[in-house]
Order: C-alpha cells, then structure tokens, then sequence
C-alpha cells in the first residue's frame, strides 16, 4: 500500500545521501550544519528524512536480528543465494513449458588469486559444482569431468579433457582488453559469442547446445583460413575433428543436469538409462524390447536408486538388482 | 490430494476467484512443479496472499493474476531453500562452539531470506557494499579498500540501496 503522502524521490534519494554522509564517520560540524539546514528549507525534506529514518529502523530490526558472532556466515549465505540461481533465471524457467525442479546444491567456490592462474577442476562420478571464475564466468561441471583454465593476457581458455561443462560468460571487467572465452576439446576449438552454453566431450566427438548467444566453432582439422559455422541459441551441434554438423540430443535437455535433473522429452529408455550410467557407478543392463519404450519427464539426479525404482510405476519394466552395482532392466 | 476448502473470512470476491480458479491454478503448478505437495501448498499460499493484498477491485485476467502471484511464492520458495543451503555450508566451515542453536538458525534464515527478497534486483557491486555494511558493520573506508573503489562510491551504493529499501518496502 502507498503511503499516505509519500514525499517526492528526489528529496528521499537525498535523504539518503545524507542519511549516509552523516553515518560514515567523517561527519564534521560543517557537514552537521549542512544537514540541518537542508531538513528546514523545505517540509518536503523533513517528511523525507522522516522516511529515511523508517526505512533505517526497518533495516534495524532485520539486521539486527542476525548475531554478530556468526556474522561472517550472514554475510557468506546471501552472497553465494545471490550468485546462484537469479530469480530472473527461476522465473523463466517457470515460463517455459517443461516442469521443473527447484535449484539443487551447488558447491560455490571462489578461488584465491594464486590457485586462478592454473587451476584444474574436476568432479568425481556423481558430484556437480559449480564456480565462478576470476572473470565473472560461471563454470558448472557434471558427473565425471575435468577441465583446466589457462588465462593469459589475450585470451581465456577453458580446456575440457573429461565429461561435461556449462558455461555462462563473465564480462570480464578485470582485462583492459577484451579477451576471448574459449573451450578446447580434443575434437576442436569453441568460441563464445556472448553467451552461455554446455560442451560435453562423447567417446567419439564433442556436443554443443547453446543455451543463449551464439559460439563460433572450429573443428581441430580445419585449414587454417577457413570460415567457422556459428551455433545460434537454441541449435545443437555435434562437433568432430573434421567438422561441424547439427544434431539432436534424442531428447535430453542439454542444460537439465545444471538444474540437477535428467530432463526428457520421448526418450527411448535404452538411451536414458545410458545417460542415467554418468551419474553411477556400476553396470546398467537393459534388455533390446525395453531399450526401444519412450519415457518423459524430470528425474532429480540426487537419488539415482530410487530414479531407478520408480521406472517399474511409469512403464512395463522390471528392475533386478544382480549385485549392487549391477543392474538389470527388463520387459515385466 | 484433495482441495483444501477455502478459509471461512474469505471474502466474497476471493471465494468466487477461488471457487473458480483454486482446482485450475493446483493443476498448473503440478506441471511445474513435478510435486503434488508443494502445489497444493503454493496454491493455497496464493489465495491467502490474494486476500491479504486487499485486492477489492475486479479482476480482468483472474488467470493470470493467479500465476503471478504463485510464481512469485514458488521463487521465494526455492531461494529460501538456496539461502537456507548457503547459510550451512558457510557455518560449517566455523568452529563449531560459534554455531546457534537450531531455533535460532531457523530464525536467521527466516531473516536472511526477507533480506534477500528485499534486496533482490540490486546490481552485485551495491548489493555487497550494502551487506558489508550492513552485516559485518565495516566502515566504508574499509568497505571501499576491500572492493577497490573509492569511499564515495560506497557512499553512493549504500545510498541507492537504502533508497532500494524505500521502494520495495512502500510497496
């Protein structure tokens, strides 16, 4: 509800500016002066200031309710809320058609200026985290990955030699010069627009989706002088030695993992449960009828045995455990 | 999981909205949410924030209105979980004699997530100057030699982000 007679934003703003000058510590009595005679020379002021002052008690009273002592992880829990999910980012995913899942536990770390220059990250089977770089880049990694960052003055190189990264690209303030955001990988070279996107290194190739922006690609055989293709947002692409070409990802969700769920569209189980082996230890069996049933849906990743339990509620399978890394799945 | 029935102060407006809306609005949020518990709870949840608006006019796009509001609670939900996740891993890396007991954890992440709700859509650089400030009560000489910025920088960030304050609370 607006305030009855909610003074002018001019004069809140330099409410405020006062409100501050005088908190800083350096008020002297020139700056007291000051002040008290910008509260007489308009009533429009006084009321302002009145504001100010609510507004400060209203802080008060939040803050103030937060203990000292623990005051650092205050602090630490609402700048890491800040840098996770956005609630712009929350809300366009509750925009888009799909369900969805709520954010899943990032690790966030922030890495001290000597460990940036060469730092690898990796990530056990199982285990997503998340980072943000020195350049304001956020590096996500999935299941059983690696990749090394090599910054230097001209550029800012990312270099995934295992599994699966997303990406969304920095400003990179920091550099006088504007230094391009790179991903290697043994089949070519990446480079983004503007953008963020996810490059999963496969047996055979690498896969690109692009989630915003655009990335130019260069497969590591190229001749030198010739034209890179250019991944647009919502294109996937499937990069080889020698080329680049559009692909489908069989009904995954490229970035679904980065949210912490296996999301599919008509996914043929066989590819699912395959998917679903990044994320476990162990041997997931399938026999070739059940491999052909479709499946949709969000699968939370935290819990791949009970996301394996509940296959037999939604279709005609069966689930045998032989050992307990060894699993079978088959026509019930 | 069956409707929960509309409180008995509802006004008349609200009930009609509810009667009409409340099955509709429950299944939308299935959708989203792959969990029928939370629905259930959202959707309810946003009729007692309907009611407590003190919305009396008509409502053109009742739908839309609804889904609103409930996108609004399920956002708050997930961030709250966020600042919730947060505040332990932060505490775990404190020696334990220093960490609250569980009440009063509870209630600072009660508090951290007003807080965070107030402070949401302040650029990063303002945002860390204001809590620094604020939490950690650093003086802004301090606060500036820490961000690289001049004092009168922070003097303008903790500015914006009281007049930030302003708004959202008048609102």
């Amino acid at each position: 509800m607006p305030q009855p007679a909610t003074p002018a934003p001019s004069a809140v703003r330099q409410a405020f500016g006062w409100m501050v000058r005088l908190q800083s510590g350096a008020a002297d009595a020139r700056t007291q002066r000051a002040f008290a005679q910008w509260r007489n020379a308009d009533p429009e002021h006084e009321r302002a200031w009145q504001r100010a002052q609510e507004v400060g008690q209203a802080l008060r009273a939040d803050f103030g309710a937060l203990p000292q002592g623990a005051g650092g992880a205050s602090f630490e829990a609402l700048q890491a809320g800040a840098q996770r999910l956005s609630r712009r980012r929350l809300l366009a995913k509750l925009s888009v058609g799909a369900a969805v899942v709520g954010p899943v536990a990032w690790l966030t770390g922030e890495l001290a200026p000597w460990q940036r220059l060469a730092a690898d990250y990796s990530t056990a089977k199982g285990e997503r985290r998340s980072f943000t770089l020195a350049d304001g880049s956020t590096l996500a990694l999935n299941t059983d990955s690696a990749v090394q960052l090599r910054f230097d003055g001209t550029q800012r190189l990312l270099v995934l030699t295992r599994g699966e990264i997303a990406l969304l690209s920095g400003v990179d303030t920091a550099s006088a010069i504007k230094r391009p955001l790179r991903v290697q990988t043994r089949d070519g070279l990446l480079e983004a627009l503007g953008t963020q996107f996810v490059v999963r290194l496969d047996a055979d190739d690498s896969l690109l989706s692009v989630e915003e922006g655009a990335v130019a690609m260069q497969p590591a055989l190229a001749a030198a002088g010739a034209e890179r293709g250019v991944a647009r947002a919502g294109t996937v692409y499937r990069l080889s030695r020698s080329e680049a070409v559009p692909a489908d990802t069989g009904g995954l969700d490229p970035t679904g993992w980065t949210d912490g769920a296996l999301v599919i569209r008509d996914m043929r189980l066989g590819d699912f449960l395959a998917e679903l082996g990044r994320y476990r230890s162990g041997h997931i069996g399938c026999d070739p009828r059940a491999a052909e049933l479709r499946l949709s849906g969000v699968y939370r990743l935290d819990d791949t045995e009970r996301l394996l339990a509940v296959l037999p509620s939604v279709l005609p399978v069966r689930i045998d455990y032989r050992t307990r890394f060894w699993v079978q799945v088959s026509m019930r | 999981m069956s409707a929960l029935p509309p409180p008995a102060s509802f006004a008349p407006a609200v009930e009609s909205l509810y009667l009409a809306h409340h099955g509709w609005l429950q299944m939308w949020l299935r959708k989203k949410l792959a969990n029928a518990a939370d629905a259930a709870d959202i959707a309810h949840d946003t009729f007692v924030r309907v009611l407590a608006s003190r919305h009396r006019t008509r409502i053109a796009e009742p739908r839309a209105f609804l889904t609103t509001i409930a996108k609004g609670l399920v956002i708050d939900s997930w961030r709250r979980q966020e600042i919730e996740r947060a505040y332990r891993e932060a505490l775990a890396l404190q020696p334990e004699q220093l960490a609250p007991s569980p009440e009063t954890q509870l209630l600072i992440v009660e508090t951290l997530a007003r807080i965070d709700r107030l402070l949401d859509g302040l650029k990063p650089k303002v945002r860390t100057a204001f809590l620094l400030a604020q939490i950690e009560e650093l003086p802004y000489a301090e606060i500036a030699q820490r961000m690289g910025v001049t004092v009168r920088s922070i003097e303008r960030y903790v500015a914006e982000a009281l007049y930030h304050c302003h708004l959202v609370l008048a609102d």
